[in-house]
């Protein structure tokens, strides 16, 4: 296979190297076959031998479908109907963009720029054409305002920054094979990937006799393909099962007391809470069987293999995270690791949910410069705060945007909000409480939205733009957590439609508002610099032709990367970034705040829509919303050739299922006070009983009577964030019925 | 020489990515008709739950009835390779003939569209790209590596033969355990997940 990022057949085929920057965070390289500008098919990656191979998902097999969708958007368009009703006509791109700016202008002298809101998301990008330089446009023009927060993690953030000062938690995934021992918890890269090849990984440990265990509220389908034994625990309840695992830990004298005293700070406090010598309840495997339905004696026995298997490696994963009290459960994971010694070293972990490697990470990528935001001047510094008062105090919390618009300042939000800018975002489907977050674009006065097609955010839109994919230009990307390589995106096909990048919106906008030098450089311009002063690219990418020929530059590591190694190592030297300089098992930080749901000890706290809620009676059923997979959130949901081969169901237990008299493939609604769905029944012996699994991703559709006929997990989720900022979209309770 | 399908089910996550890359590489439309589909089976209850995939193409039978059960003798196994292939020249249509082909197999291999009379076509495992020395797109495409096609002789000699159940004359549905075909003879390989 030749070498080169394009090479053309006899047939008028040409193949592309690229990736398609999905929110999924693989990158995975992708060969495209491209004639007369349409995509015909994908092959993966081939600059490596079949062990070896980046290889893609299931997604990306059905890219093509994606791109040359029939619901592309390709012009721009006006809202001729109600707001929300998605009636819409093609418009000029002149009439779009001067619309727009007209708006920027008003909204600024009318009200001020902060009635503004920028709401970008992860959506479908590279790093040169991302939604920062609209943000920029913005700046110079004033300003905005804008949210915080991040839906996947923030909670696992806020648990890593307050324990080690750090977010780069992870290793690379070669190093399961140096363990004797991996706990999974909340895990499933089976379906979510969670890293190109992680799942191989985990099946080369399982073959190469590494014991693994899952825990978790669903057999799912990594814990059935490594055929590894499956702790079923209730969700939100993860944190009472380490607790009380502490415990015996203790009870037995079995932690690494050596490690506690030369590296942490505070584990005298925790002990007292997990011996209940601070609140008079000990918490023991009995205490937490009650609220886990995990059996004492397994807590005790995961506990006694855990502490004594050297080394073993936890990995807790973000999804239980994603819950009212979700940050503690990344904590006590921390803590566990800490009790037995498992940080710094091969085959160990250090936890904290995020799993991310210092080469190559989301958080270090290059883009073009920005500007700061003038509306956030003389905010005050949120660097190091774990106070989260903070940080909405010129911001909004993703999860808190519908009650910003709809409260304003009245609401305690830091601005009342007249216009709204989306750009590669899905907030209507994917940030919580699908029905409000309507109800509030509906009263924004302007709303102009960039789109791929009319999702059920772009339906709220006054003005919708049209964007093209990642596949209509060039960029580079780098995988989220795991890699470590680099991919390069060689534009397969022109631009369809009138379809413009977000970066070439912000050039026409920036021409619009009289911004004559807003544009420093030509695309490829802006590449060769990342490459050459963003330093990471700039260390492992010596030959940029090469780079863009062969589409991905794989780093080598001569060991696996173990996170804290220098500071387990050479702890004089490598304190940790905390204040003390040590692991923060009791943080000053967080007792400073002095708020309940802001211990500064990890602890199991009961919180409202758990099972000890009186709100139960009415909805004795919890729900998880898990990633789809076949999707990434809320994108390739419309592509068929996905669907069918998972349709949207929701996962039910037959002793939930019979008393309802629901069968497999029945027709239900699923509600709850914030909203109903209408999903259709899969029952299955794969779960808790008491829990649900609606996959979040699929598209809102209310219908004339507001029953969302897509079966969007958001319909029902919470718009509410845990004492860490953690989205809480795994804590709901709602009731089941055939429909 | 016969050419072999491995499938290893002990890697089978049932993501489908095999079954989205051939309909992509064949640009099979939308719809039940596919040269490759994932079986699923789920056992006991919970929480001892077990679940298995089964990765079921046409596997080139040794003694493709297939072929025999044709009544325009439009299948036929290739000398060189194995691969039981159709000439589409004479294929009739299901309409007209009934679909022997499909009554016959015990897998389910031939695969009709949705369009009046349709022709048959299955799983030819992708003699053009092995021709080109590229994986078959299933193989290539498999993110935990559970499946490869090579000369089934290769094949056996690589993963080893295991115990599979022997069965005659049956039809191998949704839920079901793999079974080898003691009447057809297919040239699969399987290493089995083995539940109790």
């Amino acid at each position: 296979m030749s070498m080169q990022e394009i090479t053309e057949a006899d047939d008028g085929v040409k193949i592309v190297r690229a990736t398609s920057a999905f929110d999924c965070g693989g990158r995975c390289p992708l060969r495209l076959h491209v004639k007369d500008n349409v995509i015909i098919k994908v092959e993966g990656d081939d600059t490596a031998g079949p062990e070896t191979q980046l290889r893609a998902c299931v997604r990306c097999r059905a890219y093509k479908h994606w791109v040359h969708h029939k619901d592309r958007v390709l012009y721009p368009m006006k809202r001729v109907g109600p707001k929300g009703k998605g009636e819409f006509e093609r418009i000029s791109w002149d009439e779009a963009l001067d619309t727009v700016a007209t708006k920027i202008k008003e909204t600024k002298d009318k009200y001020g720029s902060q009635a503004i809101f920028f709401l970008a998301g992860g959506g479908y990008h590279g790093n040169l054409h991302g939604a920062g330089q609209i943000g920029k446009l913005l700046s110079m023009m004033g300003g905005f305002t804008t949210d915080y927060g991040n839906i996947s993690s923030e909670g696992a953030v806020w648990a890593v920054m307050s324990t080690y000062g750090d977010v780069m938690v992870g290793h690379s995934r070669e190093d399961f094979l140096n363990s004797k021992l991996i706990l999974l918890w909340g895990w499933d890269p089976a379906r979510m990937i969670s890293g190109t090849n992680t799942m191989y990984h985990l099946i080369q440990a399982k073959e190469a006799g590494v014991k693994i265990i899952s825990i978790g509220p669903r057999y799912d389908d990594t814990t059935s393909t490594l055929e590894c034994e499956w702790i079923p625990v209730r969700p939100g309840t993860d944190t009472a099962m380490m607790v009380a695992m502490a415990n015996i830990i203790i009870k037995n004298n079995l932690q690494d007391q050596a490690f506690l005293d030369k590296y942490t700070v505070g584990f005298d406090k925790f002990k007292d809470y997990v011996l209940g010598d601070e609140d008079g309840i000990e918490k023991t495997p009995q205490w937490a069987a009650e609220i886990t339905g995990v059996p004492a004696e397994r807590i005790e026995a995961l506990a006694k293999e855990y502490a004594t298997t050297d080394p073993a490696c936890l990995m807790d994963c973000q999804g239980p995270a994603r819950s009212a009290m979700g940050e503690q459960y990344n904590r006590c994971a921390i803590v566990l690791t800490a009790m037995t010694g498992n940080i710094g070293k091969n085959g160990g972990s250090a936890a904290g949910g995020l799993m991310g490697i210092p080469v190559g990470h989301m958080f270090r990528s290059p883009g073009i410069p920005g500007m700061k935001n003038p509306v956030e001047a003389g905010a005050p510094s949120i660097r190091g705060t774990l106070d989260l008062k903070l940080r909405v105090i010129r911001r909004v919390h993703k999860v808190k945007i519908s009650d910003c618009l709809l409260e304003g300042k009245a609401g305690g939000y830091p601005a009342d909000i007249k216009m709204v800018w989306s750009v590669s975002n899905n907030y209507v489907n994917q940030y919580g409480n699908a029905n409000k977050a309507s109800r509030a674009l509906k009263q924004v006065d302007f709303m102009v939205s960039n789109e791929i097609f009319m999702t059920p955010t772009a339906k709220h839109a006054d003005i919708v733009l049209p964007v093209t994919t990642p596949a209509e230009k060039s960029d580079i990307t780098r995988p989220w957590p795991s890699g470590p390589y680099f991919t390069f995106i060689n534009q397969a096909i022109e631009p369809l439609g009138e379809c413009k990048s977000d970066l070439e919106i912000a050039y026409a906008m920036a021409e619009r508002l009289g911004f004559n030098d807003f544009k420093q450089h030509e695309n490829e311009e802006w590449l060769r610099l990342f490459c050459e002063n963003n330093e990471q690219l700039a260390e492992h990418i010596k030959d940029f032709e090469k780079y863009k020929e062969e589409g991905v530059v794989r780093v080598k590591l001569d060991e696996p990367i173990v996170a804290f190694r220098k500071e387990i190592e050479d702890p004089e030297n490598h304190p940790f970034k905390t204040p003390s300089g040590k692991i923060e098992i009791f943080s000053q930080r967080a007792a400073d705040i002095n708020q309940a749901n802001v211990p500064p000890i990890p602890k199991y706290l009961s919180t409202a829509e758990d099972r000890f809620d009186p709100l139960y009676e009415k909805y004795p059923l919890q729900v998880l919303t898990p990633h789809g997979r076949n999707r990434v959130h809320s994108t390739l949901t419309n592509v068929e050739e996905l669907a069918e081969v998972d349709p949207h169901r929701v996962w039910i237990n037959p002793i939930d299922a019979d008393p309802r008299g629901i069968k497999s493939e029945d027709d239900l609604f699923v509600w709850n006070d914030r909203g109903k769905i209408a999903i259709k029944a899969w029952v299955t012996e794969r779960i808790v009983p008491g829990v649900l699994c609606i996959f979040q991703g699929t598209w809102y559709d209310p219908d004339d009577e507001g029953i969302d006929r897509g079966g969007c997990a958001n319909t029902l989720t919470n718009d509410a964030y845990s004492g860490g900022g953690g989205a809480i979209l795994n804590t709901l309770l709602v009731e089941a019925a055939k429909a | 020489m016969q050419m072999g399908f491995y499938f290893d089910q002990t890697r089978c996550t049932g993501c489908k990515a095999c079954v989205v890359a051939c309909k992509d590489w064949y640009d099979i439309p939308v719809g039940e008709a596919t040269r490759i589909k994932i079986l699923y089976q789920e056992q006991n209850k919970w929480p001892d739950v077990r679940v298995k995939y089964l990765t079921v193409t046409c596997y080139h039978c040794l003694d493709p009835v297939c072929a025999d059960a044709c009544p325009e003798d439009a299948m036929f196994k290739r000398d060189e390779d194995g691969i039981v292939d159709l000439d589409v020249e004479a294929c009739v249509g299901i309409d007209e003939c009934g679909g022997g082909c499909l009554k016959a197999c015990p897998y389910d291999a031939p695969q009709f569209g949705t369009e009046s009379n349709p022709k048959m076509w299955k799983c030819d495992l992708c003699v053009d790209r092995l021709s080109k020395g590229q994986q078959a797109i299933c193989v290539e495409s498999c993110p935990t590596r559970a499946l490869d096609i090579a000369p089934l002789d290769e094949l056996k000699a690589k993963y080893g033969e295991k115990e599979v159940v022997v069965a005659r004359g049956r039809k191998l549905k949704e839920g079901d355990e793999f079974f080898y075909s003691s009447r057809t003879k297919p040239a699969v390989l399987i290493n089995p997940k083995v539940t109790t």
